[in-house]
């Protein structure tokens, strides 16, 4: 067994900060060009393999299953679903407390074999469960920018 | 394809923050696996190497970083990654090399240091999450085992005080491990009274942030009898990745796990595992992934793992020990480290040199297994004496 000492913080100890600097622009692919446009219009778009009867959310450009293209296979598939699982989130992504905590959903897009994770929003977390009908809430249109947070969040469906 | 065993292995203790390098951690794990079998640097003619993210480390290439703490000073070296699931995979690895012919003696180094990263290495998995569909909502690690407990819970009508109960399990057995980082007497109710970290997680569900290294030494079957009296056997390895579209799991059940499984069973000449494995260390990094791992691995039906850790069969005195150890949530979760850890647990064992921790009836066949990747690579190994 090889010994070593515990130190509680490793400031206390020799050390060098540092960081791997780097920054990254990523395209949002073939696929995301159409998804995220059309998400500005309020809509969401899969892409059906019709060898493997899936329709895939978000549309991607293949079907992972039989490697067919999809490109011509997009579809709008509405913007309802049902809440496949959730959480309550208490820490933030780099493990810091949250001041108020955050409901986090994955969503199975009605009519589809796709799922979306998203927030919930205009519900309590003691209310949510799963299988729950849920619809997009978008932003106001011209506060869209072609990006996931287009969608504000999910909420109940009344 | 020929036999590989296992002729030795070393560990190093399990902290956070600890002092050395992340290849000065390698070098002690790998120093005391090579003693452990009376092997000097020169008989090892290859080197594997397992460690996950290089943001961990925040080395980039790593595997390169570490080859000398690993002992591959001018030696074929080849690093592998798959998330939680490397430490596991690293034996397999490993296996190919002896197993092909290729070499007669490997060693398999797997290390972490988790601490190097700060505010919290946690902050590292945003971006294994896709770039424009999921990162903007900021997801934690959490979030996705939370979601997962959730679904598997609400399927099987599991209740979360039972499923407290691995966490009790296996702290208890960690006080019986030297490198033990959070052995611990506790209760299910101090699970379920920690901190909530995303519901249905309690801090004493999670394994923690951990720095550390383990090794073996593997060797063909001619160099293993001359090595030792008592070598142990890969007898069947499998791994398996699912869909890379984490969300559209089924999140309840891991498929994936019983694909490997399944493979490694075959190989291994296995037909019932819940009677032909002795003795398990499946992955435990939350409590419910011990029980989630053990229904695909088979050893008992689906739903049952819970009835199953009531009924004390999956203690290290039942038919069945599970983490023995004290698995990820009481030596620690160095993520690579780990896997190798429990290959190691699995290694003593069988031999009988467990010491407090040895489980009666002197099981001779047993597996390891680790989970990993955005949640969804099996990786399996399953060893006899």
């Amino acid at each position: 067994m090889a010994l070593i000492e515990r130190f509680q913080k490793t400031t206390d100890i020799g050390f060098w900060e540092g960081q791997i600097p780097m920054s990254y622009i990523y395209t949002v692919g073939r696929a995301g060009e159409k998804f995220f446009r059309e998400l500005m219009n309020g809509k969401i778009i899969g892409a059906k393999c019709d060898v493997c009867n899936i329709i895939y959310v978000p549309a991607k450009i293949f079907c992972e299953r039989c490697f067919a293209r999809l490109e011509d296979k997009y579809l709008e598939v509405g913007t309802t679903g049902t809440v496949h699982t959730f959480t309550q989130c208490y820490e933030t992504y780099d493990g810091m407390r949250k001041e108020t905590p955050s409901i986090v959903a994955v969503i199975h897009i009605d009519g589809t074999q796709g799922f979306l994770v998203h927030w919930l929003g205009e519900v309590e977390f003691e209310k949510v469960y799963i299988g729950m009908p849920v619809e997009a809430v978008f932003k106001p249109k011209k506060d869209r920018e072609g990006s996931i947070l287009d969608i504000k969040y999910f909420k109940p469906v009344k | 394809m020929r036999r590989v065993a296992i002729v030795g292995a070393g560990i190093t203790k399990f902290y956070r923050n600890v002092q050395e390098t992340p290849k000065e951690l390698a070098f002690e794990a790998t120093k005391m696996a090579l003693e452990s079998c009376e092997m000097k640097l020169s008989d090892i003619e290859c080197v594997v190497h397992g460690t996950a993210p290089d943001a961990f480390d925040g080395i980039h290439m790593k595997g390169e970083y570490l080859s000398d703490g690993s002992g591959a000073f001018r030696k074929p070296y080849m690093r592998h990654y798959v998330g939680g699931g490397t430490g596991v995979l690293s034996p397999i690895h490993g296996w190919f090399h002896v197993a092909s012919g290729m070499f007669d003696t490997c060693l398999v180094v797997a290390e972490e240091k988790m601490s190097s990263a700060y505010p919290h290495p946690a902050g590292a998995f945003l971006t294994i999450f896709d770039h424009t569909t999921e990162q903007p909502l900021y997801p934690t690690l959490i979030w996705i085992f939370a979601i997962e407990m959730n679904r598997f819970m609400t399927t099987y009508g599991y209740r979360k005080e039972d499923i407290a109960l691995v966490a009790v399990k296996n702290k208890k057995n960690a006080m019986d491990h030297p490198s033990a980082q959070l052995p611990a007497e506790i209760t299910v109710q101090d699970v379920l009274n920690s901190e909530i970290m995303a519901w249905p997680v309690n801090r004493l569900d999670i394994s923690p942030t951990s720095d550390g290294a383990a090794c073996i030494v593997l060797a063909a079957e001619h160099v293993a009898r001359r090595v030792t009296e008592k070598p142990i056997w890969i007898d069947g390895v499998g791994w398996a990745l699912d869909t890379a579209y984490w969300t559209t799991r089924d999140l309840y059940y891991p498929d994936y796990v019983e694909v490997a499984a399944r493979q490694a069973y075959k190989m291994a000449g296995i037909k019932e595992p819940s009677k032909e494995i002795h003795i398990a260390e499946p992955y435990d990094p939350f409590t419910y992934k011990e029980l989630h791992h053990i229904e695909g691995l088979g050893l008992c039906k689906r739903g049952e793992s819970v009835q199953m850790l009531l009924d004390g069969v999956t203690q290290r005195t039942g038919n069945l020990p599970c983490c023995p150890s004290g698995g990820a949530l009481g030596v620690g979760n160095p993520i690579a480290a780990t896997g190798v850890m429990k290959i190691i647990e699995i290694f003593l064992q069988l031999r009988g040199e467990a010491g407090k921790r040895q489980v009666p009836g002197k099981p001779t066949c047993g597996l390891a297994q680790a989970w990993g990747d955005l949640m969804q690579v099996g990786t399996v190994v399953v060893m006899r004496s």
